[in-house]
């Protein structure tokens, strides 16, 4: 039982059978993917339907009450398939011999025994012991083949899994004959939204459109569920989406790297055969069946190639005297043969390496830049500056790694033609990036020459009799927003309109009368020491003193109209003998004091007047006649830091004299161990002009 | 050298030829193209047949007009232009040109080659 409708074909009212309806759409479906290409297509499409139309009446009317699946099958099959067009058109000795199906394996014999095009690497299907993927690569690198099957044999552990992915990646030669269309990715024009990639994509993997579509937008919707929270509020963060173009790229580089399905041949191979799990297993099967007459094979040709080289070996020594030369071209020719090869194979990874390397360091300076960008106001110019960093960002850095992975995917789908013209856009537009590059670093390094004169000033304390000053960040500031997987330091405090710099330097050296007093010292560079100076002066850095505590501001105010110019603080905090001195761990985690641009970066906030101590964080140390020494030498400092209530409190004071009586006694032992001379009149900034003039 | 590509250049030249000559001999319906050059032992495809005459009649060779049909939608009937005869006798000359050439080289036997018998005398001299 079937059911039948009624379609209008042509003008005229068909009835035919449900299933006999698809059939008959899918066929002019295919034959208008067939004839999309072709001009006038519409026209063609159209006589071949009035054809079917009249073959229908004429079934009609020989007493059919109507059209049936074998009327449908048997017009198609006199029309012909799209794939039988091609067929026609080459094979016609053999449909007029009758002999088409012998004549086509005939056929297909003889193409597969033509070598393979040098610049496509085929499984060779005629000679083969597994699967042809030694004979392919030997036909490829011209080379013979024994060899690299040697190679493979005795390898077998590193290249096994290469052998596989060749195995399946490779297409056979048996595919390169007629009408069987080995399936390779196309970008689809018919059903595109941008560039037909996603379309491409599920023609190859035989999923539906949706599928890949949704995992390109996927990166840009995410941001949606991502949600950055400051203070109390939380808004989705699209300091993520901007960031994450990665789909975008990749949908860029898909799009230039795979060709267009153009012609019809084309249009057929990108819904060719497809490609699951079932068809590879059977190509496998296939390729095994046979595979113990083919390594028998193989083995008597190693034999045979053993003995010959053997043979050629022998010959040479005995005439070693007389004929040297034309042996030793003989010999020399296979062994070369082989040395050429290893020196290819080590040439391929060495370039491989090189690339893959080449990409991920462009990429991760890509990424970089990418973070850096919402600091730009902060440091370039508008106008050229920021030109050249736009052009550095997208032409020096992206375009290779776009065009890099263009290449390879290129390769990797052995697209055919090689665009000349391509290859110029890339290197040209890279040679502007490498300009773009050297410009916007001779521009910024311009506005980084000069540098201020360094002029010392004091701070004033509150209190700096106080027995114990503990250095710690002002909570109030404490908030403040980081990326959550880059931090571009020093650059970790950021306001809407004024960047927070922490580019701070500590150094903790003797008083010499029995109060602390801290020093601060600015610099700046500057494109001029006029403006140097300017800049140096502009700074300021909020500290104050509240009880026991020495309360660290934000750091250097940076607004967009005065930029970043490397402004950094020197700090230098005098302890009176016996009085101590403790910095709490979330100074340094908070904001970097290690970052300079120019040689400042090394002055660590450990400096002590005598060179450098190894500082620890959170421990009490006391100013002794000799230096700086901890308070608890002995003790895990952990047990003798509890952690601090957040706010200063007054009772803490308290609590923390009564240990500095206690230890005294050590602070004495430890200081008559010290016996190296210390040069307390060592003056800091002195030692900073001195490395500014330079 | 591709021969799948020697091959239907081979055809597709025969082929116009062929529907033109049939054409010449006046106006015809698709079908009966196929029918003739099935009588002479030269099959084709329905579907290769359309777009060969579309080709053809794009390139201003060939000329259609409507006729109803009593089974069926109207019918094309082709006929040839001016152009079209041209384009055919032109056709006709040059296959007559190579189906002589062919028919001399082809009937050429291998051992009235004077080149073979250079080839093979030359090692006998090294020996």
């Amino acid at each position: 039982m079937k059911k039948v409708i009624n379609i209008n074909f042509q003008g005229r009212v068909v009835p035919i059978e449900e299933t006999a309806y698809d059939m008959l759409k899918q066929y002019i479906d295919s034959l208008q993917q067939y004839f999309a290409a072709e001009e006038g297509s519409d026209e063609i499409i159209n006589d071949i339907e009035g054809r079917i139309a009249e073959l229908f009446s004429e079934t009609l009317k020989k007493g059919s009450t109507c059209i049936t699946d074998a009327d449908v099958e048997a017009i198609i099959n006199s029309m012909g398939r799209p794939a039988d067009f091609e067929a026609d058109e080459i094979n016609v000795q053999a449909k007029v011999e009758n002999e088409s199906q012998k004549n086509k394996e005939e056929y297909s014999r003889k193409e597969s025994q033509m070598p393979p095009p040098p610049h496509r690497l085929y499984r060779d299907e005629n000679d083969k012991v597994i699967a042809g993927v030694c004979a392919g690569l030997a036909n490829y690198f011209n080379l013979d083949r024994v060899v690299i099957r040697v190679l493979f044999v005795i390898f077998f552990g590193a290249l096994f899994i290469p052998y596989l992915i060749l195995w399946i990646v490779v297409p056979s030669t048996a595919t390169t004959a007629i009408g069987s269309f080995r399936k390779r990715l196309y970008r689809d024009p018919d059903n595109s939204m941008i560039g037909g990639v996603c379309s491409g994509l599920a023609h190859y993997f035989n999923i539906n459109v949706w599928i890949p579509r949704v995992l390109f937008l996927l990166p840009f919707i995410t941001f949606l569920f991502k949600w950055s929270h400051i203070g109390p509020w939380s808004f989705p963060s699209l300091i993520n989406f901007s960031f994450s173009p990665g789909a975008a790229i990749i949908y860029i580089i898909l799009w230039i790297a795979i060709p267009e399905a153009k012609s019809t041949s084309e249009k057929l191979e990108m819904k060719g055969e497809k490609i699951d799990v079932n068809s590879i297993k059977s190509t496998i099967q296939q390729d095994l069946s046979g595979v113990k007459d083919r390594a028998k094979k193989f083995g008597e040709e190693v034999k045979e190639r053993a003995q010959e080289i053997g043979a050629t070996i022998s010959e040479r020594s005995s005439a070693i005297g007389r004929e040297a030369a034309s042996s030793a071209r003989k010999t020399g020719g296979g062994l070369g043969r082989v040395i050429i090869l290893l020196f290819k194979i080590f040439a391929y990874f060495v370039v491989a390496c090189i690339i893959i390397s080449l990409v991920i360091a462009l990429l991760s300076i890509g990424v970089l830049f990418a973070g850096f960008l919402p600091y730009k106001i902060y440091i370039l110019q508008d106008g050229w500056q920021t030109v050249f960093l736009w052009g550095t960002l997208l032409l020096f850095i992206w375009v290779p790694v776009i065009g890099i992975i263009t290449w390879i995917i290129r390769r990797l789908a052995k697209t055919k033609n090689h665009s000349a013209f391509m290859t110029y856009t890339f290197i040209a537009l890279w040679t502007l990036g490498w300009a773009s590059l050297i410009l916007l670093i001779s521009s910024v390094s311009r506005d980084l020459s000069a540098r201020n004169t360094p002029i010392e000033q004091t701070i004033p304390l509150s209190n700096p009799t106080v027995q114990k000053l503990e250095i710690r960040n002002d909570s109030k500031n404490d908030d403040f927003i980081t990326g959550r997987n880059w931090n571009f330091r020093p650059f970790s405090n950021f306001d809407q309109d004024t960047l927070f710099v922490k580019n701070i330097n500590i150094r903790i050296v003797k008083a010499e009368n029995d109060s602390f007093s801290v020093r601060m010292l600015k610099v700046s560079n500057g494109a001029s020491r006029e403006q140097a100076n300017m800049l140096a002066n502009k700074i300021s850095y909020p500290m104050y003193q509240k009880d026991t505590f020495l309360l660290l501001g934000r750091g250097i105010a940076i607004t967009p109209s005065d930029k970043f110019r490397n402004q950094q603080i020197f700090l230098t905090i005098a302890v009176p003998v016996g009085k101590r001195i403790l910095i709490n761990d979330e100074v340094e985690r908070n904001g970097s004091f290690q970052v300079g641009i120019n040689d400042f970066g090394y002055y660590r906030w450990r400096v002590g007047e005598d060179g450098k101590y190894d500082w620890d964080d959170d421990v009490e140390y006391i100013m002794t006649e000799n230096g700086l020494k901890p308070v608890y030498p002995d003790m895990d400092d952990d047990i003798h830091e509890p952690s601090l209530p957040t706010g200063p409190k007054s009772d803490s004071v308290y609590r923390y004299q009564q240990p500095t009586q206690k230890t005294d006694s050590l602070k004495k032992v430890s200081a008559s161990r010290k016996e190296k001379e210390t040069n307390s009149k060592w003056d800091f900034s002195t030692i900073v002009m001195q490395r500014f003039l330079i | 050298m591709d021969i799948q590509n020697t091959q239907s250049q081979m055809r597709k030249g025969v082929l116009e030829f062929c529907i033109l000559s049939i054409i010449r001999h006046g106006e015809a319906y698709p079908s009966d193209i196929v029918e003739k050059m099935k009588a002479a032992n030269l099959h084709i495809l329905e579907g290769t047949l359309y777009p060969l005459l579309t080709r053809l009649k794009n390139a201003g060779l060939l000329t259609y007009r409507w006729v109803e049909s009593n089974s069926g939608p109207p019918r094309k009937y082709f006929s040839m232009t001016e152009a079209g005869l041209g384009f055919y006798e032109k056709l006709e000359a040059t296959w007559e040109e190579l189906a002589n050439a062919v028919k001399t080289l082809t009937d050429i036997t291998p051992e009235t080659s004077p080149i073979e018998n250079t080839e093979t005398s030359t090692p006998n001299n090294n020996q």
